[in-house]
């Protein structure tokens, strides 16, 4: 089970800070970071910057992105912001607008 | 099921609102406000106002607690502020520091006026624990128990049985010794 769920309808104004899984069908504004890993379902809409572990995305992100592991744009997935992450993986109709640094 | 979660190791800084319920077992600074029912954990800590139709609070809070519907504190929770709701209940170790107001009396007219809350702080214990039938069951199972008068006139004996066993005890340490 996630540590911590924000579930659809609910949403955040503000930083959430956390040690351990997040998962996001809701909305959140603001800031997003976490030592373990995300993932933004399809009903999300983000509007943050999101640090974590690694992130999934199905939903809608507003920000930029860093995850120290990977990163997962899914099909359905919007993603406008930045990308930092040393493994990023865009599926086939996902949308994405931003640059990419893989830390090459 | 549309539950939300703020777990143990997370920290929220704003405010957090919407539909659905809500469990809080880490940490919010802000406001809390749900239409459904909100369950504040043991671990659970609140530093704002919090809303919701039921309100379990286990935890603690630094703000006003509304319910629309209910505001159970259960043992362990710590609430500094006002509590307001039709139906408030605290149950035994749980601390309140504020005014509590059961929603819908007509007595308390004069409501929303900060300096007339100092005038009546004796009235809210009377008024807290009275209506409060979920959370005395767990506490007080002796007390509970008025409504089967009969039944407790049919069955005298139990006084009988820890007697026996004090005897029997007490042979048996003789035999022992």
């Amino acid at each position: 089970m996630a540590g911590t769920v924000i579930g659809e309808g609910l949403s955040i104004e503000g930083d959430l800070s956390s040690e351990e899984e997040v998962v996001v069908q809701g909305n959140l504004r603001g800031k997003l970071t976490t030592t373990d890993a995300v993932s933004v379902g399809s009903s999300a809409v983000i509007e943050a910057d999101v640090s974590a572990q690694s992130l999934t995305i199905a939903g809608q992100v507003t920000g930029d992105v860093t995850a120290a592991e990977r990163v997962d744009l899914q099909a359905g997935g919007r993603l406008i912001g930045d990308v930092k992450a040393a493994r990023l993986t865009i599926a086939d109709g996902a949308s994405f607008k931003g640059n990419v640094d893989m830390d090459v | 099921m549309n539950g939300s979660v703020i777990g143990r190791g997370t920290v929220v800084r704003g405010n957090v609102r919407g539909s659905g319920s809500l469990e809080i077992l880490g940490r919010v600074e802000g406001d809390v406000s749900v239409s459904g029912e909100l369950v504040i954990g043991e671990d659970g800590a609140v530093r704002g106002s919090v809303s919701g139709s039921h309100i379990t609070c286990s935890g603690a809070v630094q703000g006003d607690v509304r319910g629309s519907d209910a505001v159970l504190l259960e043992r362990g929770a710590r609430v500094v502020g006002d509590l307001t709701a039709p139906r408030i209940g605290v149950a035994t170790g749980a601390l309140v520091k504020g005014l509590v107001r059961t929603d819908g009396e007509p007595a308390l007219g004069a409501s929303r006026r900060p300096a007339t809350g100092a005038a009546r702080p004796i009235a809210f214990p009377a008024r807290a624990v009275a209506p409060a039938p979920k959370a005395e069951p767990r506490e007080d199972t002796g007390d509970s128990e008025p409504p089967e008068p009969k039944a407790a006139r049919e069955a005298p004996p139990p006084p009988v049985v820890p007697v026996l066993a004090k005897g029997a005890k007490a042979k048996k340490k003789r035999k022992d010794d």
